[in-house]
Protein backbone atom coordinates (compact mmCIF):
# COMPACT_ATOMS: atom_id res chain seq x y z
CA UNK A 1 0.00 0.00 0.00
CA UNK A 2 1.52 3.27 -0.77
CA UNK A 3 1.66 6.15 1.80
CA UNK A 4 -0.21 9.40 1.42
CA UNK A 5 1.43 12.61 2.87
CA UNK A 6 -0.32 15.73 3.22
CA UNK A 7 2.18 18.85 2.47
CA UNK A 8 1.74 22.08 4.01
CA UNK A 9 3.93 25.02 3.04
CA UNK A 10 4.28 28.33 3.94
CA UNK A 11 7.64 30.43 4.03
CA UNK A 12 6.72 33.33 2.37
CA UNK A 13 3.79 34.64 1.04
CA UNK A 14 2.17 31.68 -0.56
CA UNK A 15 0.30 28.78 1.08
CA UNK A 16 -0.32 25.81 -0.23
CA UNK A 17 -1.39 22.18 0.74
CA UNK A 18 -0.55 19.44 -1.43
CA UNK A 19 -1.55 15.43 -1.32
CA UNK A 20 1.04 13.27 -2.74
CA UNK A 21 1.35 9.43 -2.61
CA UNK A 22 4.60 7.52 -1.93
CA UNK A 23 4.71 6.30 -5.37
CA UNK A 24 5.21 10.47 -6.58
CA UNK A 25 1.39 10.10 -7.41
CA UNK A 26 0.47 14.21 -6.38
CA UNK A 27 -3.39 13.90 -5.80
CA UNK A 28 -4.23 17.47 -4.72
CA UNK A 29 -1.83 20.84 -4.84
CA UNK A 30 -3.68 24.15 -3.50
CA UNK A 31 -2.64 26.69 -3.07
CA UNK A 32 -3.14 30.35 -2.55
CA UNK A 33 -0.68 33.88 -3.19
CA UNK A 34 -0.85 36.82 -1.01
CA UNK A 35 -0.79 39.70 -3.62
CA UNK A 36 -0.04 42.76 -1.57
CA UNK A 37 -1.82 45.93 -2.65
CA UNK A 38 0.75 48.06 -2.65
CA UNK A 39 4.92 47.76 -1.31
CA UNK A 40 6.23 44.62 -0.68
CA UNK A 41 5.18 41.64 1.88
CA UNK A 42 4.92 42.00 4.97
CA UNK A 43 5.68 38.81 7.55
CA UNK A 44 2.66 39.84 9.81
CA UNK A 45 0.40 40.29 6.85
CA UNK A 46 1.35 37.42 4.64
CA UNK A 47 1.10 35.15 8.12
CA UNK A 48 -2.33 36.44 8.45
CA UNK A 49 -3.47 35.34 5.73
CA UNK A 50 -2.06 31.77 6.11
CA UNK A 51 -3.96 31.11 9.42
CA UNK A 52 -7.31 33.04 7.82
CA UNK A 53 -6.99 30.78 4.38
CA UNK A 54 -5.03 28.01 5.08
CA UNK A 55 -7.85 25.54 6.72
CA UNK A 56 -10.02 26.44 3.98
CA UNK A 57 -6.75 25.63 1.15
CA UNK A 58 -6.27 22.25 3.41
CA UNK A 59 -9.90 21.36 3.09
CA UNK A 60 -10.12 21.78 -0.83
CA UNK A 61 -7.06 19.50 -1.08
CA UNK A 62 -8.51 16.86 0.71
CA UNK A 63 -11.81 17.51 -1.64
CA UNK A 64 -9.35 17.81 -4.67
CA UNK A 65 -7.63 14.05 -4.01
CA UNK A 66 -11.55 12.80 -3.01
CA UNK A 67 -9.97 11.71 0.68
CA UNK A 68 -11.06 11.90 4.36
CA UNK A 69 -8.09 12.76 6.89
CA UNK A 70 -8.14 8.89 8.28
CA UNK A 71 -6.32 8.13 4.34
CA UNK A 72 -3.38 10.67 4.88
CA UNK A 73 -0.53 9.03 7.21
CA UNK A 74 1.82 11.47 6.87
CA UNK A 75 1.93 15.28 7.84
CA UNK A 76 4.74 17.45 6.08
CA UNK A 77 5.29 20.80 6.66
CA UNK A 78 7.59 23.37 5.56
CA UNK A 79 10.41 23.97 8.69
CA UNK A 80 12.50 26.72 6.77
CA UNK A 81 14.12 28.72 5.17
CA UNK A 82 11.55 31.51 5.21
CA UNK A 83 9.86 34.47 7.49
CA UNK A 84 9.39 33.63 10.90
CA UNK A 85 5.35 34.32 11.21
CA UNK A 86 4.28 32.34 8.62
CA UNK A 87 6.40 29.15 9.58
CA UNK A 88 5.27 29.46 12.87
CA UNK A 89 1.95 29.61 11.43
CA UNK A 90 2.22 26.60 9.33
CA UNK A 91 3.90 24.18 11.47
CA UNK A 92 0.99 25.13 14.39
CA UNK A 93 -1.74 23.40 11.65
CA UNK A 94 0.47 20.66 10.56
CA UNK A 95 1.56 19.80 14.61
CA UNK A 96 -2.90 19.93 15.05
CA UNK A 97 -3.39 17.71 12.61
CA UNK A 98 -0.52 15.45 13.52
CA UNK A 99 -1.59 15.05 16.72
CA UNK A 100 -5.16 15.04 16.27
CA UNK A 101 -5.14 12.21 13.74
CA UNK A 102 -2.20 10.69 15.49
CA UNK A 103 0.25 10.39 12.55
CA UNK A 104 3.97 11.29 11.54
CA UNK A 105 5.35 14.66 11.37
CA UNK A 106 8.37 15.05 8.94
CA UNK A 107 9.97 18.65 8.90
CA UNK A 108 11.22 19.91 5.75
CA UNK A 109 13.49 22.07 3.84
CA UNK A 110 11.92 24.49 1.57
CA UNK A 111 14.76 24.48 -1.12
CA UNK A 112 15.44 20.77 -0.84
CA UNK A 113 11.40 20.42 -1.43
CA UNK A 114 11.79 22.66 -4.71
CA UNK A 115 14.92 20.55 -5.99
CA UNK A 116 13.28 17.22 -5.22
CA UNK A 117 9.79 17.75 -6.74
CA UNK A 118 11.94 19.05 -9.80
CA UNK A 119 13.91 15.57 -9.88
CA UNK A 120 10.32 13.69 -9.73
CA UNK A 121 8.85 15.62 -12.33
CA UNK A 122 11.94 15.46 -14.12
CA UNK A 123 13.08 11.99 -13.36
CA UNK A 124 16.71 13.49 -13.56
CA UNK A 125 18.80 11.87 -10.92
CA UNK A 126 21.26 14.19 -10.06
CA UNK A 127 20.47 17.75 -11.39
CA UNK A 128 23.00 21.26 -10.74
CA UNK A 129 19.41 22.81 -9.78
CA UNK A 130 18.84 27.04 -10.70
CA UNK A 131 16.07 27.78 -8.06
CA UNK A 132 15.11 30.97 -8.65
CA UNK A 133 12.45 33.18 -7.13
CA UNK A 134 11.05 36.00 -5.08
CA UNK A 135 13.64 35.34 -2.39
CA UNK A 136 15.96 32.68 -3.54
CA UNK A 137 18.81 32.95 -5.94
CA UNK A 138 20.73 29.55 -5.77
CA UNK A 139 22.69 26.86 -7.74
CA UNK A 140 22.71 23.84 -5.98
CA UNK A 141 23.77 20.28 -6.36
CA UNK A 142 24.13 17.02 -4.08
CA UNK A 143 27.53 16.34 -3.44
CA UNK A 144 28.64 14.68 0.21
CA UNK A 145 25.47 13.52 1.10
CA UNK A 146 23.90 17.49 1.38
CA UNK A 147 22.95 19.59 -1.32
CA UNK A 148 25.45 21.95 -1.48
CA UNK A 149 25.11 25.87 -2.49
CA UNK A 150 27.50 26.51 -5.06
CA UNK A 151 26.58 29.89 -6.20
CA UNK A 152 23.65 32.63 -5.13
CA UNK A 153 22.68 35.87 -4.79
CA UNK A 154 25.00 38.56 -2.59
CA UNK A 155 22.05 40.64 -1.80
CA UNK A 156 18.72 40.65 -3.43
CA UNK A 157 16.82 37.93 -5.01
CA UNK A 158 16.02 37.82 -8.78
CA UNK A 159 12.18 37.64 -8.47
CA UNK A 160 12.82 40.85 -5.49
CA UNK A 161 15.05 42.29 -7.94
CA UNK A 162 12.19 42.48 -10.66
CA UNK A 163 9.45 43.19 -8.20
CA UNK A 164 11.08 46.20 -7.33
CA UNK A 165 12.01 47.30 -10.89
CA UNK A 166 8.34 46.96 -11.76
CA UNK A 167 7.12 48.88 -8.44
CA UNK A 168 9.36 51.80 -9.59
CA UNK A 169 7.93 51.54 -13.40
CA UNK A 170 4.03 51.01 -11.55
CA UNK A 171 3.76 47.16 -12.13
CA UNK A 172 1.57 45.14 -10.10
CA UNK A 173 3.24 42.02 -8.39
CA UNK A 174 4.34 40.00 -9.50
CA UNK A 175 6.14 41.89 -11.69
CA UNK A 176 7.94 39.13 -13.79
CA UNK A 177 5.56 38.07 -16.24
CA UNK A 178 4.93 42.22 -17.21
CA UNK A 179 8.41 42.83 -17.23
CA UNK A 180 8.65 39.72 -19.32
CA UNK A 181 6.43 40.82 -22.01
CA UNK A 182 7.62 44.57 -22.24
CA UNK A 183 11.20 42.97 -22.94
CA UNK A 184 9.93 41.54 -26.15
CA UNK A 185 9.36 44.95 -27.60
CA UNK A 186 12.92 45.64 -26.58
CA UNK A 187 14.96 47.04 -29.41
CA UNK A 188 17.99 49.05 -27.62
CA UNK A 189 20.28 47.11 -25.30
CA UNK A 190 21.49 49.88 -22.63
CA UNK A 191 24.81 48.16 -20.87
CA UNK A 192 23.73 47.26 -16.84
CA UNK A 193 26.21 46.51 -14.28
CA UNK A 194 27.11 42.96 -14.52
CA UNK A 195 28.76 41.20 -11.42
CA UNK A 196 29.70 37.56 -11.27
CA UNK A 197 31.89 36.92 -8.43
CA UNK A 198 33.22 33.28 -8.75
CA UNK A 199 30.13 31.19 -8.52
CA UNK A 200 28.28 34.09 -6.81
CA UNK A 201 26.27 37.10 -8.52
CA UNK A 202 25.20 40.65 -7.33
CA UNK A 203 21.52 42.19 -8.45
CA UNK A 204 21.76 45.73 -6.72
CA UNK A 205 24.12 47.71 -8.80
CA UNK A 206 22.14 46.56 -11.57
CA UNK A 207 18.99 47.57 -10.14
CA UNK A 208 20.16 50.96 -9.05
CA UNK A 209 21.32 51.70 -12.76
CA UNK A 210 18.05 50.22 -13.97
CA UNK A 211 16.14 52.82 -12.19
CA UNK A 212 18.42 55.34 -13.50
CA UNK A 213 17.33 54.61 -16.70
CA UNK A 214 13.46 55.26 -16.32
CA UNK A 215 15.04 58.24 -14.72
CA UNK A 216 16.71 59.05 -17.86
CA UNK A 217 13.31 58.59 -19.71
CA UNK A 218 14.71 55.83 -21.55
CA UNK A 219 11.83 53.49 -23.16
CA UNK A 220 10.35 50.91 -20.53
CA UNK A 221 10.52 48.07 -22.83
CA UNK A 222 14.08 48.95 -23.62
CA UNK A 223 14.98 49.14 -19.81
CA UNK A 224 13.15 45.31 -19.29
CA UNK A 225 14.75 43.87 -22.06
CA UNK A 226 18.54 45.00 -20.87
CA UNK A 227 17.58 44.11 -17.62
CA UNK A 228 16.37 41.05 -18.29
CA UNK A 229 19.39 39.81 -20.51
CA UNK A 230 21.94 41.27 -18.16
CA UNK A 231 20.42 39.55 -14.76
CA UNK A 232 19.64 35.85 -16.73
CA UNK A 233 22.91 35.97 -18.61
CA UNK A 234 24.47 36.45 -15.21
CA UNK A 235 22.55 33.37 -13.61
CA UNK A 236 23.42 31.69 -16.71
CA UNK A 237 27.59 32.07 -16.03
CA UNK A 238 27.20 30.95 -12.21
CA UNK A 239 24.84 28.11 -13.63
CA UNK A 240 27.54 27.09 -16.16
CA UNK A 241 30.24 27.18 -13.61
CA UNK A 242 28.76 24.84 -11.39
CA UNK A 243 27.62 22.48 -14.26
CA UNK A 244 31.56 22.33 -15.19
CA UNK A 245 32.82 21.99 -12.04
CA UNK A 246 30.68 19.42 -10.97
CA UNK A 247 30.43 17.59 -14.44
CA UNK A 248 27.15 16.56 -13.69
CA UNK A 249 24.70 16.44 -16.98
CA UNK A 250 21.46 17.55 -16.03
CA UNK A 251 20.22 21.16 -15.40
CA UNK A 252 17.34 21.55 -13.84
CA UNK A 253 15.30 25.01 -13.87
CA UNK A 254 12.73 25.56 -10.78
CA UNK A 255 10.83 28.52 -8.60
CA UNK A 256 8.44 30.81 -9.57
CA UNK A 257 11.13 32.64 -11.86
CA UNK A 258 11.47 29.49 -13.99
CA UNK A 259 7.73 30.58 -15.92
CA UNK A 260 10.34 32.97 -17.44
CA UNK A 261 10.81 31.77 -21.18
CA UNK A 262 13.78 33.86 -22.15
CA UNK A 263 15.71 32.61 -19.38
CA UNK A 264 14.41 29.37 -20.11
CA UNK A 265 16.37 29.47 -23.63
CA UNK A 266 19.46 30.78 -22.38
CA UNK A 267 19.58 27.78 -19.96
CA UNK A 268 18.71 25.69 -22.43
CA UNK A 269 21.91 27.01 -24.66
CA UNK A 270 23.98 26.61 -21.61
CA UNK A 271 23.02 22.86 -21.50
CA UNK A 272 23.76 22.08 -25.03
CA UNK A 273 27.21 23.58 -24.48
CA UNK A 274 28.00 21.36 -22.07
CA UNK A 275 25.85 18.44 -23.39
CA UNK A 276 23.32 18.16 -20.13
CA UNK A 277 19.67 17.47 -20.69
CA UNK A 278 17.63 20.65 -19.38
CA UNK A 279 14.14 20.88 -17.68
CA UNK A 280 12.36 23.33 -16.76
CA UNK A 281 9.77 22.39 -13.53
CA UNK A 282 6.10 23.02 -14.94
CA UNK A 283 4.61 26.23 -12.73
CA UNK A 284 2.51 24.22 -10.61
CA UNK A 285 5.30 22.55 -9.30
CA UNK A 286 7.94 25.14 -9.33
CA UNK A 287 6.03 27.63 -7.08
CA UNK A 288 5.79 27.54 -3.48
CA UNK A 289 3.57 24.89 -3.08
CA UNK A 290 2.29 21.71 -0.64
CA UNK A 291 2.71 19.08 -3.14
CA UNK A 292 7.10 19.37 -3.12
CA UNK A 293 6.62 19.74 0.80
CA UNK A 294 4.31 16.48 0.61
CA UNK A 295 6.58 14.54 -1.83
CA UNK A 296 10.18 15.41 0.21
CA UNK A 297 7.87 14.21 3.69
CA UNK A 298 7.81 10.70 2.10
CA UNK A 299 11.49 10.57 0.76
CA UNK A 300 12.44 11.66 4.39
CA UNK A 301 10.46 9.46 6.03
CA UNK A 302 10.76 6.44 3.87
CA UNK A 303 14.60 6.98 4.63
CA UNK A 304 13.77 6.89 8.81
CA UNK A 305 13.53 10.58 9.53
CA UNK A 306 10.53 12.18 11.44
CA UNK A 307 10.15 14.81 13.82
CA UNK A 308 8.56 14.99 17.77
CA UNK A 309 5.87 17.66 17.76
CA UNK A 310 8.30 19.27 20.74
CA UNK A 311 11.40 19.66 18.62
CA UNK A 312 9.45 20.59 15.74
CA UNK A 313 10.29 24.50 16.15
CA UNK A 314 10.70 26.75 13.27
CA UNK A 315 13.97 27.55 11.89
CA UNK A 316 13.83 30.93 9.99
CA UNK A 317 17.54 30.53 8.42
CA UNK A 318 17.69 26.95 7.46
CA UNK A 319 20.44 26.76 5.19
CA UNK A 320 20.26 23.89 2.35
CA UNK A 321 23.48 22.32 2.91
CA UNK A 322 22.52 21.84 6.68
CA UNK A 323 20.05 19.31 6.31
CA UNK A 324 21.28 14.99 6.02
CA UNK A 325 19.97 14.06 2.78
CA UNK A 326 19.67 10.41 3.74
CA UNK A 327 17.51 9.07 1.05
CA UNK A 328 20.44 10.55 -1.86
CA UNK A 329 23.44 8.29 -2.42
CA UNK B 1 48.01 27.99 -35.27
CA UNK B 2 47.14 24.49 -34.69
CA UNK B 3 45.08 23.74 -31.61
CA UNK B 4 45.64 20.40 -30.32
CA UNK B 5 44.39 18.47 -27.51
CA UNK B 6 41.18 20.00 -25.32
CA UNK B 7 42.43 20.30 -22.08
CA UNK B 8 39.13 21.48 -20.33
CA UNK B 9 36.00 22.79 -21.63
CA UNK B 10 35.26 25.71 -18.92
CA UNK B 11 32.11 27.81 -17.95
CA UNK B 12 33.44 30.48 -20.40
CA UNK B 13 36.26 29.30 -22.07
CA UNK B 14 38.04 26.35 -23.71
CA UNK B 15 41.65 25.17 -22.80
CA UNK B 16 43.89 24.03 -25.36
CA UNK B 17 47.34 22.32 -25.08
CA UNK B 18 49.97 22.27 -28.02
CA UNK B 19 53.31 21.37 -27.96
CA UNK B 20 55.82 23.25 -30.17
CA UNK B 21 59.52 22.98 -30.01
CA UNK B 22 59.31 20.62 -27.16
CA UNK B 23 57.48 22.77 -25.40
CA UNK B 24 53.98 23.04 -23.87
CA UNK B 25 51.78 26.29 -24.13
CA UNK B 26 48.05 26.64 -23.10
CA UNK B 27 45.78 28.49 -25.06
CA UNK B 28 42.84 29.88 -23.42
CA UNK B 29 40.01 30.97 -26.10
CA UNK B 30 37.17 32.28 -25.12
CA UNK B 31 34.31 30.95 -28.18
CA UNK B 32 30.96 32.98 -28.41
CA UNK B 33 28.27 32.02 -26.58
CA UNK B 34 25.10 32.45 -28.87
CA UNK B 35 22.44 31.75 -26.28
CA UNK B 36 23.95 36.01 -24.93
CA UNK B 37 22.79 38.32 -26.51
CA UNK B 38 26.07 39.25 -28.63
CA UNK B 39 27.07 43.37 -26.73
CA UNK B 40 27.10 41.30 -23.34
CA UNK B 41 28.79 38.18 -24.68
CA UNK B 42 31.28 40.31 -26.56
CA UNK B 43 31.88 42.53 -23.96
CA UNK B 44 32.93 39.79 -21.79
CA UNK B 45 35.11 38.28 -23.46
CA UNK B 46 37.12 40.91 -24.58
CA UNK B 47 37.51 42.49 -21.01
CA UNK B 48 37.84 39.45 -19.21
CA UNK B 49 40.72 38.58 -21.91
CA UNK B 50 42.25 41.50 -21.50
CA UNK B 51 41.83 41.53 -17.46
CA UNK B 52 42.89 37.86 -17.26
CA UNK B 53 46.38 39.01 -19.23
CA UNK B 54 47.10 41.94 -17.26
CA UNK B 55 46.15 40.52 -13.74
CA UNK B 56 48.67 36.88 -14.64
CA UNK B 57 51.67 39.61 -15.08
CA UNK B 58 50.47 42.03 -11.97
CA UNK B 59 50.45 39.23 -10.01
CA UNK B 60 54.04 38.05 -10.82
CA UNK B 61 55.12 41.52 -9.76
CA UNK B 62 53.16 40.82 -6.18
CA UNK B 63 55.14 37.76 -5.65
CA UNK B 64 52.57 35.02 -6.71
CA UNK B 65 53.82 32.30 -9.39
CA UNK B 66 51.27 32.45 -12.12
CA UNK B 67 51.95 31.54 -15.94
CA UNK B 68 54.08 33.44 -18.49
CA UNK B 69 51.66 34.77 -21.10
CA UNK B 70 53.22 34.94 -24.78
CA UNK B 71 50.18 36.86 -26.44
CA UNK B 72 46.78 37.85 -26.02
CA UNK B 73 44.57 38.22 -29.56
CA UNK B 74 41.55 40.74 -28.06
CA UNK B 75 39.90 40.16 -31.63
CA UNK B 76 40.03 36.48 -31.06
CA UNK B 77 39.38 36.21 -27.32
CA UNK B 78 42.70 34.12 -27.34
CA UNK B 79 46.24 33.79 -24.60
CA UNK B 80 48.69 31.86 -25.22
CA UNK B 81 50.83 31.32 -21.85
CA UNK B 82 53.00 28.62 -20.32
CA UNK B 83 51.57 25.21 -19.43
CA UNK B 84 52.42 24.13 -16.11
CA UNK B 85 53.07 21.34 -15.17
CA UNK B 86 51.18 19.83 -12.33
CA UNK B 87 47.77 18.69 -10.23
CA UNK B 88 45.20 20.79 -10.05
CA UNK B 89 45.18 21.63 -5.82
CA UNK B 90 41.21 20.13 -6.62
CA UNK B 91 42.23 16.79 -7.09
CA UNK B 92 45.38 16.56 -4.95
CA UNK B 93 43.73 17.80 -1.57
CA UNK B 94 41.18 14.78 -1.41
CA UNK B 95 44.64 12.44 -1.30
CA UNK B 96 46.70 14.40 1.06
CA UNK B 97 47.41 13.34 4.45
CA UNK B 98 46.46 16.01 6.60
CA UNK B 99 49.44 18.00 7.25
CA UNK B 100 50.90 18.43 3.77
CA UNK B 101 47.45 19.18 2.95
CA UNK B 102 47.03 22.11 5.69
CA UNK B 103 51.01 22.98 4.21
CA UNK B 104 49.75 23.91 1.01
CA UNK B 105 46.76 25.42 2.38
CA UNK B 106 48.58 27.70 4.34
CA UNK B 107 50.83 28.91 1.20
CA UNK B 108 47.41 29.26 -1.08
CA UNK B 109 45.91 32.24 1.90
CA UNK B 110 49.61 33.52 1.24
CA UNK B 111 49.48 33.83 -2.62
CA UNK B 112 46.04 35.52 -1.79
CA UNK B 113 47.55 37.64 0.63
CA UNK B 114 50.44 38.66 -1.61
CA UNK B 115 47.52 39.76 -4.00
CA UNK B 116 45.28 41.61 -1.55
CA UNK B 117 48.69 43.37 -0.24
CA UNK B 118 48.70 44.56 -3.72
CA UNK B 119 44.81 45.51 -3.89
CA UNK B 120 44.39 42.76 -6.32
CA UNK B 121 41.25 40.38 -6.11
CA UNK B 122 41.83 36.85 -7.86
CA UNK B 123 37.80 36.74 -8.36
CA UNK B 124 37.39 33.62 -8.58
CA UNK B 125 39.87 31.82 -5.95
CA UNK B 126 38.72 27.97 -6.11
CA UNK B 127 41.20 24.98 -5.58
CA UNK B 128 40.49 24.50 -9.32
CA UNK B 129 42.23 27.59 -10.47
CA UNK B 130 45.75 26.72 -8.09
CA UNK B 131 47.99 23.97 -9.61
CA UNK B 132 50.87 22.73 -7.53
CA UNK B 133 54.13 21.37 -9.17
CA UNK B 134 56.05 18.78 -8.54
CA UNK B 135 57.91 20.88 -5.99
CA UNK B 136 55.05 21.63 -4.03
CA UNK B 137 54.60 25.31 -5.41
CA UNK B 138 51.40 27.09 -5.84
CA UNK B 139 50.66 28.17 -9.30
CA UNK B 140 47.56 30.38 -9.42
CA UNK B 141 45.45 30.28 -12.95
CA UNK B 142 42.47 31.85 -14.06
CA UNK B 143 42.38 35.19 -13.60
CA UNK B 144 39.15 36.62 -15.45
CA UNK B 145 37.37 37.81 -12.78
CA UNK B 146 40.28 39.50 -11.07
CA UNK B 147 40.21 43.01 -10.03
CA UNK B 148 42.67 45.73 -9.13
CA UNK B 149 41.96 48.83 -7.26
CA UNK B 150 40.38 46.35 -4.72
CA UNK B 151 38.56 47.44 -1.58
CA UNK B 152 37.90 45.69 1.73
CA UNK B 153 34.53 44.67 0.33
CA UNK B 154 36.32 43.07 -2.88
CA UNK B 155 38.96 41.20 -0.03
CA UNK B 156 36.19 39.85 1.44
CA UNK B 157 34.46 38.58 -1.49
CA UNK B 158 37.45 36.75 -2.56
CA UNK B 159 37.52 35.32 1.43
CA UNK B 160 34.00 34.41 0.70
CA UNK B 161 34.50 32.30 -2.36
CA UNK B 162 36.80 30.84 -0.79
CA UNK B 163 35.07 29.27 2.31
CA UNK B 164 32.05 28.85 -0.76
CA UNK B 165 34.74 26.45 -2.59
CA UNK B 166 36.46 24.68 0.38
CA UNK B 167 32.55 24.07 1.69
CA UNK B 168 31.00 22.71 -1.51
CA UNK B 169 33.90 20.74 -3.36
CA UNK B 170 36.17 19.80 -0.09
CA UNK B 171 33.28 19.63 2.48
CA UNK B 172 34.90 16.64 4.86
CA UNK B 173 38.29 18.30 5.42
CA UNK B 174 36.86 22.11 4.61
CA UNK B 175 37.41 23.05 8.45
CA UNK B 176 41.59 22.58 8.68
CA UNK B 177 41.64 23.38 4.82
CA UNK B 178 39.92 27.37 5.58
CA UNK B 179 41.66 27.50 8.95
CA UNK B 180 45.11 27.05 7.49
CA UNK B 181 44.09 29.03 4.63
CA UNK B 182 43.27 31.99 6.94
CA UNK B 183 46.71 31.54 8.96
CA UNK B 184 48.33 32.12 5.79
CA UNK B 185 46.60 35.00 4.68
CA UNK B 186 47.25 36.47 8.11
CA UNK B 187 51.05 35.53 8.46
CA UNK B 188 51.20 37.72 5.29
CA UNK B 189 48.51 40.75 6.05
CA UNK B 190 49.11 40.85 9.92
CA UNK B 191 46.47 43.31 11.14
CA UNK B 192 45.83 43.87 7.53
CA UNK B 193 43.84 40.89 7.20
CA UNK B 194 41.06 41.93 9.96
CA UNK B 195 39.11 44.13 7.87
CA UNK B 196 38.80 41.46 4.93
CA UNK B 197 38.05 38.51 7.42
CA UNK B 198 34.91 40.46 9.35
CA UNK B 199 33.68 41.10 6.08
CA UNK B 200 34.10 37.55 4.80
CA UNK B 201 31.99 36.37 7.96
CA UNK B 202 29.17 39.70 7.04
CA UNK B 203 28.97 39.13 3.15
CA UNK B 204 27.74 35.32 4.12
CA UNK B 205 24.78 36.33 5.93
CA UNK B 206 23.31 38.32 3.39
CA UNK B 207 21.54 37.90 0.74
CA UNK B 208 19.64 34.65 2.93
CA UNK B 209 16.10 34.74 2.79
CA UNK B 210 15.45 35.49 6.20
Amino acid sequence: MALVCLGLEGTAHSFGAGIVTSKGKVLANEWDMLKPSQGGIHPREASRHHSDLGPGIICRAMETAGMGYKDINLIAFSRGPGLGPCLRTTATMARTLALKLDIPLIDVNHCVAHIEIGSLESRFEDPVTVYVSGGNTQVIAFAGGRFRTFGETLDIAIGNMLDVLGRYLGMEFPAGPLIEKEARAGRDFHSLPYSVKGMDISYSGMLTAAKKLVSDGVPIPDICYSVQETAFGMLAEIAERALAHTKKDELLLTGGVARNDRLTEILTGVSERHGARFHRVSPSLAGDQGAMIAWNGVLQYESGHEIEVESSYVLPKWRTDEQDILWRH
Amino acid sequence: MVKEDVLALGAESVIFKLERWNQAFVLKSRQAKPYLLEEIDSLLRKTRTARECRTLIIARTLGVRTPAVYSVDLNNYTILMDFIEGTQFKLLAEKLPERQLTRLCFKFGESIAYLHEGEVVHGDPTTSNVIVDNQQRLWLIDFGLSEMNATVEMKGVDLHLIRRALETTHWDRQESMLNATIEGYVAVLGDGAEGPLSRMNEIRERGRYH
